[in-house]
């Protein structure tokens, strides 16, 4: 083993560490914030697999974590209490029944135009499932779609960008069925095999907790495959790596699946702790949002772009918190960032390398230490 | 009819102001200018401030919003982008992380709201413009109702695309820019220089928003965040019409301005840019270089 990769596996193994012994730290309420920090971690993963080793900017990516997020919400509202007591025999969200017109049947079926679409989501297996399954359907059809005709570089990001404001714009105007801007709030909670996962309990942030770790260790575990490696070549020069044979936009299609599917585990996760789904999570700033974690973190280190994306928001909550920063915070992001393409491309993953290599030179000459790749500028 | 097709043309006419300026910078620069929806934001705020403090009307508040953002967007050039040529998706994050300051700075009344100073017109509230009463009304053509300030748009608009035609085809550094265009290093291999040239073509991008950011300001709210959209839009334009094609810009931005107002009639205005970011998206999967792009490089 290799003294990089050394400092590699202990960094992974620290991380966890810490993640799993975060609860003797703080009460419940604190954890259920840091809850949500590692679910914007997993999408920092999720960034960094498609951005850092495929090259692929998605500009989109909230549009599979709101598909989780609404998936698992449909169901959880179809469990919640108040959707239990509206006096029919199955559950009928509340705001159905607000919005409905006089003299509709107060049955899931036929309450609007399209509320038989909830009709499945009465059980939570199938919101849990869904929540993941449609991210992976879409981002593969999407995927044939765009990288089939060779699609690359900014046009990709500009389809990703268009399609999750297409999704937002028709998720708002189905009013009737989705609740429009307002969302779904009011939600039971999950329930699996008999644990029911209270926001705030320690249960739910170990799920968020073993969920994260999974993800960091599957996703590096699969850049370092072949399949990663062939991945990485194609990043750095896709051309070349048709002309040795590699069936390029298939790999590119597996990744950007995969990271789909680690958004809508993250949309999942989020719900849970956060008790609700809205439209905000595909404006258009969010998904903006997460890339800036991943570029302040490292966007070619899977962990960099995780730890960046949970230590942005501890920072922001900290100082939003603070009178007398409360709006000047956004400015301050405005400008960490713009100081951060301007003087720290590689990110935080980046400067820590650099640091362990002088590091490791000055105490063993010897030993080798290689200097990270420039990043490549054809993105 | 008329008047309905009338309106998708100055829906269509604030679009291409918007997507001229992204047009130019990203097709001779290769920069991708997130904060270009601020510059529409900022123009909308020179009209709100100048009929404010100077109790000027709306058309003064043209040439000084062109001035005023154009200036702005020279500076960025210099303090930024400059640094980031060769690096699109760089230029995105850090021009985004420019627009986040910008609405901040405005919002924040450019920070002296923490000393208590309230400067009439910035803030995080809505601001209005009115219209001069010249341009305020209807007339009639052809049996159709025809809104004056609308008609003052297009032709504004008109006269700006002209202007921007004039000199990127008959003028020397309009020749110098194209020449960029088509290959950078080949234009400063003939000694153009790329740097000053560049500059000038993004400071000249952000006045052109900054313009369409006034005519804006006459028949929409104005407000901190108002740029954003505006960023997106002009970019499927951009993207749509063919980077790099004047001419496909124009199309494109009429075309998408149509399809906005014709859905709007139809169904909502949710749904009609749902559909305009479809067509969009479809536009790009069937021609991945837009409609109008020129071969060569």
């Amino acid at each position: 083993m290799s003294i990089e990769r050394k400092f590699q596996v202990a960094a992974y193994v620290l991380f966890i560490a810490v993640i799993f012994a975060a609860p003797v730290f703080g009460d419940e309420f604190w954890l259920n914030r840091i809850s949500k920090y590692l679910v914007y971690g997993m999408l920092g993963v999720a960034i960094a697999l498609t951005w850092g080793y495929a090259g692929i900017l998605n500009l989109g990516q909230g549009l599979f974590f709101g598909l989780g997020a609404y998936m698992l919400a449909m169901s959880l509202k179809l469990s919640s209490l108040t959707s239990l007591q509206q006096g029919s025999d199955k559950p009928v969200p509340d705001f159905m029944l607000w919005n409905a017109e006089p003299g509709a049947p107060t049955e899931l079926c036929c309450i609007n135009k399209g509320s038989f679409l909830w009709l499945p989501f009465q059980s939570q297996s199938v919101g849990l499932v869904l929540g993941i399954v449609l991210p992976v359907v879409i981002a593969g059809a999407l995927g044939m779609l765009v990288f089939r005709k060779r699609i690359s570089g900014v046009f990709v990001s500009i389809i990703t960008l268009a399609l999750v404001l297409l999704v937002r714009l028709v998720m708002v105007d189905a009013q009737p069925v989705t609740n429009g801007f307002n969302g779904l709030t009011d939600l039971g909670w999950l329930t699996i095999g008999g644990i029911e996962f209270d926001p705030y309990s320690r249960a739910t942030y170990y799920l968020c907790a073993a969920c994260l770790s999974l993800t960091l260790i599957g996703a590096r575990l699969i850049v370092e495959t072949r399949a990663g490696m062939i991945l990485q070549a194609i990043r750095d020069d896709h051309v070349r790596a048709r002309y040795l044979g590699f069936d390029v936009s298939l790999y590119q299609v597996f990744f950007f699946v995969i990271s789909a599917g680690i958004a809508g585990v993250a949309g999942m996760l989020y719900v849970v702790v956060a008790e609700f789904a809205s439209p905000t999570f595909m404006d258009l700033s969010f998904s903006v949002t997460m890339v800036v974690w991943a570029a302040v973190g490292g966007r070619s280190s899977l962990l960099g772009a995780c730890v960046g994306a949970i230590l942005i928001n501890m920072i922001e909550a900290e100082v939003s918190e603070t009178e007398a920063l409360v709006e000047a915070w956004k400015a301050i992001i405005g400008l960490i960032f713009v100081l951060v393409v301007l003087f720290m491309p590689r990110g935080l993953g980046g400067v820590a390398h650099d640091v362990l290599r002088w590091f490791v030179r000055r105490r063993k000459p010897g030993k080798a230490f290689p200097a990270l790749p420039q990043q490549s500028e054809a993105l | 009819m008329l008047d309905i097709l009338f309106i998708g043309l100055s829906l269509g006419s604030i679009l291409l102001l918007v997507a001229l300026g992204l047009a130019i910078t990203y097709g001779a620069m290769g920069v991708i200018n997130m904060a270009h929806g601020e510059m529409v934001m900022i123009g909308a705020y020179v009209a709100v401030l100048s009929g404010i403090w100077l109790k000027a009307s709306l058309l003064l508040a043209i040439p000084l919003a062109f001035v005023v953002t154009a200036l702005l967007g020279l500076l960025i050039e210099r303090l930024v982008v400059r640094r980031l040529y060769g690096r699109l998706l760089d230029t995105l994050l850090a021009t985004w992380g420019i627009a986040i300051l910008l609405q901040q700075a405005v919002r924040l009344e450019f920070g002296l709201s923490f000393f208590g100073i309230h400067v009439e017109g910035l803030g995080a509230g809505l601001q209005n413009v009115a219209v001069p009463a010249y341009l305020q009304g209807t007339f009639r053509l052809a049996g159709a109702d025809i809104n004056a300030y609308r008609t003052f748009i297009i032709a504004v608009t008109a006269a700006l695309t002209l202007a921007t035609w004039f000199i990127l085809y008959r003028t020397a550094g309009g020749m110098q820019v194209r020449a960029i265009i088509r290959n950078p290093n080949m234009a400063a291999a003939c000694g153009i220089d790329v740097k000053r040239v560049n500059a000038m073509t993004f400071a000249f991008g952000s006045g052109l928003a900054g313009v369409a950011g006034v005519m804006m300001s006459g028949f929409k709210t104005v407000f901190p965040d108002m740029g954003t959209t505006m960023v997106v839009d002009g970019f499927m334009v951009v993207v749509t019409g063919g980077v790099g094609s004047l001419f496909g810009t124009i199309l494109s931005s009429g075309l998408l301005g149509e399809i906005n107002a014709l859905v709007a009639i139809g169904t909502n205005d949710i749904l009609a840019r749902a559909v305009v970011f479809g067509v969009v998206i479809l536009v790009i999967l069937v021609k991945p270089s837009g409609l109008f792009s020129f071969k060569g490089r």
